[in-house]
């Protein structure tokens, strides 16, 4: 468990990377499309301060900050990024597709939902082969949960109580489409349907409050191998996808982003301020190995294909 | 009496697969229930009831709850009593299976099996008959097998479930299961990738799938009374075709007859007469055939039925037209008789 500030500066440090990506991204160094975590930093960082490195957590293509907080490393990231064979997935995979085993960091999907049921398939292999206190984190947001597969995932993972923590990161918005032109349902009651039990953090801002609050759910799939619901509420400050903002667009307000962020500790709490520096020489560094790393050939383009 | 059949090959595969690696798992509609899929996976779910899943029908989250889990150690047979149900797991097929290995460049592999059953008999209409070969095997990364004998069966099931560390498409077809089968065991190097030499002749090439493969073999017996030596290359692996077999074969025939289950265009036919365009088209000396399904979805009605698949009718009536390089020929042509209606009453050995 890490101390709170050691929380604080994790996430400091993936808003850090985020921003240094809108730095570079008109340079076209960075080849592939990025949905920014900006402003979801806490919800990676506080569930993952209670993952071990064996839980596996399935993220989606706004992965960047999962995959940061759950060990995957930097200077890989940005290589990866860019289409380069330093990458962990030798730029095969850029920034919709992170992954990083070793680190429990499991395929990322660019198609809303389809990783849901590899954390309930994962959890199940572990059930029968009888792996003890794994947690299988399957981590996505509001959209996805108006796809069939959602609902069919839940009904297996209570009928065959296998151990995953069904984490929605709730930003309010699939793509620039409010919850509530989309939900017809009640989540709470929906997934209390299917015998799952269910927990909601609202201060998804805030790493120590999203730590402290989501040790228990964790804790209940880990002893007891069951399935849980967790809903985190969060908010996404940039554009779908992009480098930008589009408050000027119309379907949101400004307003309601601006309440998030005036209690956003990474914007607020000048006690930070002291690893900026240390922060910045870290990604400097990573983008060296990014930038120094070979792209990759037609040796490696029919690789790995079966 | 031992039985040879094709599901009794297929019921030989699943019981090796469950009893040689703990690590095996059957799940899908129907494989623990008192029928246990046409009779290939009965008794296993009382021997390994962990390991027998029987599942809610859902089969997109299924075929995901596979992936998910061979990425921790399993090997998944994920079973489809009609192949048409199979269309409903293509984003986990196409998006994620087939494309899980390099998509991330290596990092995962996710070793499983798709068994889907060609649910053709009579009266199956529309929805529970379809072959799929041509849309799977179009995707990079995947393998698409299409057994036509229970040695085909016996070569390649085991060695996908211990060899091959990606997801492997079978394409079983139902008119098979109950029929007797015989011949030498198959030495392939590589059963997944391949084709099978099963009939050699000098005349006339028929690269068939899957039942066709029987229906070829009725034609070519029917025409050796008239001299006609056809040869009979059962495609087995629709994603990775033997090329050079089809080529020799034609080098030497310059005759071409495709026999597909499925529809012909953008289709198996298609393919073939890919490969051959694309080394040496002047190998053909006349233009080559195609059969397969009429351009229409499966009418239910029997009548229109029998006019819908070809047979072993319509192979021989190819086959000597090719053979004189001419529509009219004066071969006379076997009794039009529905195909399940002969499966029916005669069962083998093939």
């Amino acid at each position: 468990m890490k101390s709170s500030l050691g929380l604080l500066y994790e996430a400091l440090r993936i808003r850090m990377v985020e921003e240094k990506i809108i730095e570079l991204y008109p340079s076209d160094q960075i080849q592939s499309p990025v949905h920014l975590s900006i402003g979801q930093e806490a919800v990676a960082v506080g569930v993952c301060s209670n993952l071990n490195e064996s839980d596996w957590v399935f993220i989606n293509y706004r992965g960047h900050a999962f995959y940061l907080a759950k060990g995957g490393p930097l200077p890989e990231f940005f290589a990866e990024l860019m289409g380069k064979i330093g990458g962990l997935s030798k730029g095969k995979a850029g920034s919709m597709h992170l992954a990083s085993p070793e680190n429990g960091v499991i395929g990322a999907s660019a198609v809303v939902a389809s990783t849901i049921s590899h954390a309930v398939g994962a959890a199940l292999a572990a059930k029968i082969q009888g792996q003890k206190n794994r947690v299988f984190v399957s981590n996505f947001g509001d959209g996805a949960m108006e796809q069939g597969v959602f609902f069919e995932s839940l009904n297996f993972a209570a009928l065959h109580q296998v151990p995953v923590l069904f984490l929605c990161e709730d930003n309010g918005l699939a793509v620039h489409t409010p919850l509530s032109d989309r939900q017809a349902f009640n989540l709470e009651k929906l997934v209390e349907t299917f015998g799952i039990q269910f927990f909601d953090i609202s201060e998804g801002y805030n790493p120590e409050k999203v730590s402290e609050l989501s040790k228990t759910p964790i804790n209940i799939v880990r002893e007891q191998q069951i399935p849980v619901f967790l809903r985190i509420k969060t908010a996404r400050y940039k554009e779908h996808v992009g480098p930008g903002e589009d408050f000027s667009a119309g379907y949101r307000s400004e307003e309601e982003i601006n309440k998030w962020k005036a209690l956003d500790p990474l914007i607020n709490d000048s006690s930070l301020e002291k690893f900026k520096e240390e922060i910045s020489v870290e990604i400097n560094e990573a983008l060296k190995f990014a930038y120094n790393s070979p792209v990759p050939t037609r040796e490696d383009l029919l690789t790995d294909v079966l | 009496m031992s039985s040879n059949t094709y599901r009794a090959a297929l019921e030989v595969a699943m019981n090796d697969a469950m009893d040689n690696n703990p690590n095996t798992m059957i799940i899908g509609q129907g494989v623990a229930d008192f029928k246990g899929l046409f009779g290939t996976t009965g008794g296993l779910a009382k021997k390994y009831p962990t390991r027998v899943i029987e599942t809610p029908l859902a089969e997109d989250s299924i075929a995901g709850i596979c992936i998910g889990a061979a990425l921790n150690g399993m090997y998944p047979i994920n079973t489809h009593i009609r192949a048409d149900f199979g269309l409903l797991v293509f984003n986990q097929l196409l998006n994620l299976a087939a494309k899980y290995r390099y998509m991330f460049g290596g990092l995962f592999e996710v070793p499983m099996m798709m068994r889907m059953i060609i649910g053709r008999s009579w009266g199956q209409g529309a929805q529970h008959s379809q072959s799929l070969q041509s849309l799977l095997a179009h995707i990079p990364g995947l393998v698409v097998v299409m057994p036509a004998s229970s040695r085909g069966i016996k070569a390649s099931y085991d060695f996908a479930i211990n060899n091959h560390k990606g997801p492997v498409v079978m394409l079983e077809h139902r008119l098979m299961y109950e029929l007797e089968f015989e011949g030498e065991e198959l030495k392939l190097e590589n059963p997944l990738f391949g084709s099978i030499l099963e009939n050699v002749g000098t005349d006339v090439t028929v690269v068939a799938t899957s039942v066709m493969v029987l229906e070829a073999k009725r034609a070519s017996k029917y025409l050796e009374d008239f001299g006609i030596s056809v040869e009979i290359i059962d495609l087995h692996s629709i994603s990775h075709p033997d090329k050079e077999m089809i080529l020799n074969s034609i080098k030497k025939t310059g005759k071409l007859l495709v026999a597909d289950t499925s529809w012909a265009q953008y289709g198996v036919a298609a393919e073939i007469n890919r490969i051959i365009n694309e080394s040496d088209p002047s190998l053909l000396k006349s233009p080559s055939i195609s059969l397969g399904m009429q351009p229409a979805p499966c009418p239910t009605a029997k009548a229109l039925e029998d006019l819908y698949y070809p047979d072993v009718h319509d192979l021989v009536d190819s086959i000597s037209r090719l053979h004189f390089n001419r529509m009219n020929h004066s071969i006379p042509l076997p009794e039009k008789q529905s195909m399940t209606d002969y499966y029916k009453h005669f069962k083998g050995p093939f």
